[in-house]
């Protein structure tokens, strides 16, 4: 009977195990397809710019099951507080980031340290100075600088003085839009970049530095601005000192008053940048990250040259008005 | 531990054709193969049962938003008639007050309606609502809305949602229903083209709102396969995602699947009606088949913890089974070794429990035969040891002896050789080679020459008579049987009775049995006596060595018990012993050879 009841035991010592293996076997199965906690840290909350970023990267969170926390500092200019900010998503350990870094330089360092916790970063929008970074996604912003100017010597036939409204100087995309559009410019003889201001994403300042700019260069012919802010600051100026037909400007990324202008033909083009597919391709390449896949350097997304006559083709109302009012 | 030890031993002890292992090894496979099917069966149905449900809820779902969409629709469509009415009946358009006001009055009670306008066919604005002050480079006559209202002039035209770029207001994404309709501009009747633009945002919504699993979404597309709504129309449009159209485009409902970049796709389609618009629902079948995947997961353990409680029974059924088996194995392993002593007692099964008991009981009973054994082969030795004597008899030998000296010293010469020769005789058939087992014939001869010697010591005070059958001399009896009983007749029967005593021994055969009847007309005895005699409690002490008892022993241990002597007595009248033998006849060659 001694023997019996060891032999039951043991039997139900082996079921126990094998149950508790097929649990812990069974249990192993959905964990490959758990959620992927992704932080995305942007540069501002706020505007229509950086909302779409986050339409595009939800979707794609959706379509990935990515858990997406989205943060940003109060302002654009806030550099420490996106370093805060960093610091602490490297403390929550989430499976990857994606940064679009506010100074090129000052979010380098703490860049580099995601790699001390395996953290895959992905940089969006606007490049940062780490090379712990997986890749780059979002707009070739020189060849965006070099798309205004291609279509601002057109219209001016690359004659006349030329005024530039930038925003951030230092910040990654602004130096490279400048950098090629002055690339461009410069294999026309006739033209001369008479100033470049920085507005600070600004547009109050926008306004009033370009309003001066206007009054100081009487014979100014044409002005590319170079971010939203700088554009419906420097647009607000330009309408209101009434250069008439002669005066071109281009004009950067969708702001609503853009369209009024360009309709009004205040403003001849439109650089438009695709805020969505750059969350949307960030989300996705930070999907492959986290999951160990090779990516690319860089995954550039289109820009496009917007003017009267394709705006209202359907596309570019999707693009210029990502959302539905 | 222990287990682990006990598990190699278990292994070492491993053989296929245990009951243990075949009981085991025959149900598991049985319970597996009947889990195993059953479980595939189930997860067959009910998935089949799971999918059929996805289908039709993905069909209920998307029929609800048709219904709400056409319901919308239908509602923009009545404002629309209404409008077109009104207008149709005014005398002067641009002079008419009243149609104004009822025209505010429908603007105001409809929020989505963001403005309505009428255009002449050249694109001139006639009059429009709210009264903003148009846009400079609005291309209308380019736009989708006022094309298609000249292009099918009785019907009413619903256009892709697009951003309203006509008024000086904000930029709104709205749906354009458009018709080419008369109008009275003063005393000239006209046409003209009627637009309203709905705000889209309700459309919109409505289907954000729809989900369809983690990943499904619905889109809508009008009926030449612009996108009227898609989640991803942006990506739509950069060429990153792609949406097959086609089949769409040539159902007006249903479903199907479809499959895009190896995803499997379940494409649910509705038409709106009045818009003819459709509504495709896109369902990712891993989402909603994964109840497939978990019925199979859930069985798969399912089978494990049955195979594992069914194992563990078994092992424990057929333990209960085989153990007591395996221990009365071992007895009997033991009993074979020689020790006997070993008594099993094995609890289990009804069988086995059986199989012990019998077990034990042959076990008694070969104790028991083995000690007879012993108990008679020392019998044997011991009537052998005394047959031994009795062949030498000294007794016998020094009063026979005594007698003939007397008798030479009388002078009776004939006498005494007569008794020489018989002593003579009786001694060689005493001795008979050391052989048991004699015919008949010799031991008639023996008890002969014993009759005669003891007839001529009693100086003829008894007659004696043999009488045996001629063809069954040859019939095999054992040795000195008959002289120890004739003694005894001789010595309590014919000797205390005065008259002439007789003597009569005759042989009868009875089927296949040999009695040989030995009486006497002696005293005989009573009944206590011949109890006491037939008990083997009566012993001469003066008798020539082996007694009676030595001669019922000696049969019962050569023939059996069956065998042996019989007694029959009455006090004056005589005695008469039967002794009964099986009757076997030696083979004449032995016989030759043993003579």
């Amino acid at each position: 009977m001694k023997q019996l009841s060891h032999l039951f035991r043991t039997g139900f010592a082996i079921s126990l195990l094998i149950i508790t293996a097929a649990c812990t076997g069974a249990g192993d199965l959905p964990n490959d397809e758990d959620t992927i906690v992704i932080d995305m840290i942007v540069k501002m909350n706020r505007g229509d710019y950086w909302s779409t970023i986050q339409m595009g990267a939800e979707v794609a969170a959706k379509e990935y099951n990515v858990s997406l926390n989205v943060l940003a500092p109060e302002n654009e200019n806030d550099i420490q507080g996106q370093i805060q900010l960093m610091e602490d998503s490297i403390a929550r350990r989430p499976d990857a980031i994606i940064l679009a870094a506010s100074d090129y330089e000052a979010l380098g360092q703490v860049t580099d340290r995601t790699s001390y916790y395996d953290i895959p970063v992905i940089s969006m929008d606007s490049e940062v100075a780490s090379t712990k970074v997986k890749t780059y996604v979002g707009t070739n912003n020189y060849e965006a600088g070099q798309k205004a100017a291609e279509r601002l010597m057109e219209l001016t036939g690359g004659q006349g003085d030329i005024g530039i409204v930038n925003f951030v100087q230092g910040a990654r995309n602004a130096d490279q839009r400048e950098e090629g559009f002055m690339d461009y410019a410069a294999r026309f003889p006739g033209i001369r970049i008479v100033d470049v201001l920085y507005c600070g994403s600004d547009e109050e300042l926008a306004y009033r530095l370009t309003r001066e700019m206007i009054r100081q260069h009487p014979g100014l012919t044409g002005l590319v601005s170079l971010s939203a802010e700088s554009s419906i600051g420097a647009g607000r100026a330009v309408e209101e000192a009434g250069l008439g037909p002669r005066f071109k400007m281009i004009a950067f990324d969708n702001p609503p008053e853009m369209l009024e202008l360009l309709q009004e033909e205040t403003v001849q083009a439109m650089v438009v940048q695709n805020p969505f597919n750059n969350g949307y391709m960030a989300v996705a390449a930070a999907v492959k990250a986290a999951r160990g896949e090779r990516l690319d350097d860089k995954i550039p997304t289109d820009t496009k040259l917007i003017d009267l006559d394709n705006m209202l083709w359907p596309e570019h109302q999707k693009l210029l008005f990502p959302f539905v009012k | 531990m222990s287990w682990l030890r006990y598990i190699g031993k278990a292994i070492r002890n491993f053989h296929f054709r245990k009951i243990q292992v075949l009981i085991s090894m025959s149900s598991v496979t049985v319970t597996i193969v009947a889990v195993v099917l059953v479980s595939v069966l189930l997860v067959e149905r009910s998935a089949r049962t799971a999918e059929e449900n996805a289908y039709m809820n993905l069909g209920q779902i998307i029929e609800q938003v048709n219904a709400n969409l056409e319901l919308y629709v239908g509602g923009m469509q009545d404002v629309f008639t209404v409008a077109e009415k009104r207008i149709q009946q005014s005398p002067n358009l641009h002079g008419d007050v009243r149609l104004g006001d009822q025209m505010e009055t429908i603007l105001s009670t409809r929020e989505d309606l963001v403005t309505m306008a009428l255009f002449t066919q050249e694109g001139e604005l006639v009059r429009n609502l709210p009264t903003n002050g148009m846009r400079k480079n609005t291309k209308l006559t380019e736009q989708n809305w006022f094309e298609s209202a000249l292009q099918y002039p009785n019907s009413l035209q619903f256009s892709p949602p697009h951003i309203q770029n006509l008024f000086k207001s904000d930029y709104r994404w709205v749906v354009s229903m458009s018709k080419l309709v008369q109008y009275n501009d003063g005393a000239q009747e006209k046409q003209g083209v009627l637009v309203m633009d709905f705000n889209f945002r309700t459309i919109d919504e409505l289907s954000q709102r729809v989900s369809l699993g983690k990943k499904g979404y619905v889109y809508i597309i009008d009926n030449v396969g612009n996108i009227v709504y898609h989640p991803q129309q942006q990506l739509i449009y950069a060429g990153l995602k792609y949406e097959n159209l086609e089949p769409v485009l040539n159902y007006s409902y249903g479903s199907y699947m479809d499959n895009l970049d190896g995803e499997k796709r379940l494409i649910t389609i509705q038409t709106v009606r009045p818009a003819g618009w459709k509504i495709v629902g896109v369902a990712y079948a891993d989402e909603f088949l994964t109840t497939r995947q978990e019925l199979s997961q859930f069985l798969y353990g399912f089978l494990l913890v049955a195979i594992v409680i069914i194992m563990a029974v078994n092992i424990y059924v057929s333990a209960k089974i085989s153990q007591p088996i395996q221990r009365l194995e071992r007895s009997v392993q033991m009993v074979e070794r020689g020790d006997f002593g070993t008594n099993v007692y094995v609890s289990g099964a009804y069988e086995v429990e059986q199989l012990s008991k019998r077990f034990n009981l042959m076990l008694r009973r070969i104790r028991e035969l083995m000690d007879q054994i012993i108990n008679e082969q020392e019998a044997k030795r011991k009537s052998e040891l005394d047959v031994l004597q009795s062949q030498i008899n000294p007794h016998f030998l020094y009063n026979t002896l005594n007698s003939v000296t007397r008798m030479a010293e009388l002078g009776r010469n004939e006498e005494v050789v007569t008794t020489i020769t018989s002593l003579s005789r009786f001694f060689r058939i005493s001795l008979s080679k050391g052989d048991h087992i004699i015919p008949l014939r010799d031991e008639l001869e023996h008890v002969r020459h014993y009759l005669i010697i003891q007839n001529i010591r009693f100086k003829n005070k008894f007659r004696y008579e043999i009488e045996a059958e001629e063809d069954i001399l040859d019939a095999l009896t054992l040795k000195l049987i008959l002289q120890p009983i004739v003694e005894n007749a001789i010595q309590h029967g014919i000797e205390p009775s005065p008259e002439p005593g007789l003597i009569r021994i005759r042989t009868l055969r009875e089927g296949d049995l040999l009695n040989i009847v030995i009486s006497d007309n002696g005293v005989g005895m009573d009944k206590e006596r011949l109890a006491g005699l037939k008990a083997g409690k009566l012993r001469s002490e003066s008798g020539s060595g082996v007694g009676v008892n030595n001669v019922q022993e000696r049969i019962g241990l050569y023939y059996g018990k069956p065998y042996g002597l019989h007694y029959e007595s009455e006090p004056e009248e005589g005695t008469t012993v039967t002794i009964t033998l099986p009757l076997t006849v030696q083979d004449s060659n032995s016989r030759e050879g043993g003579m």
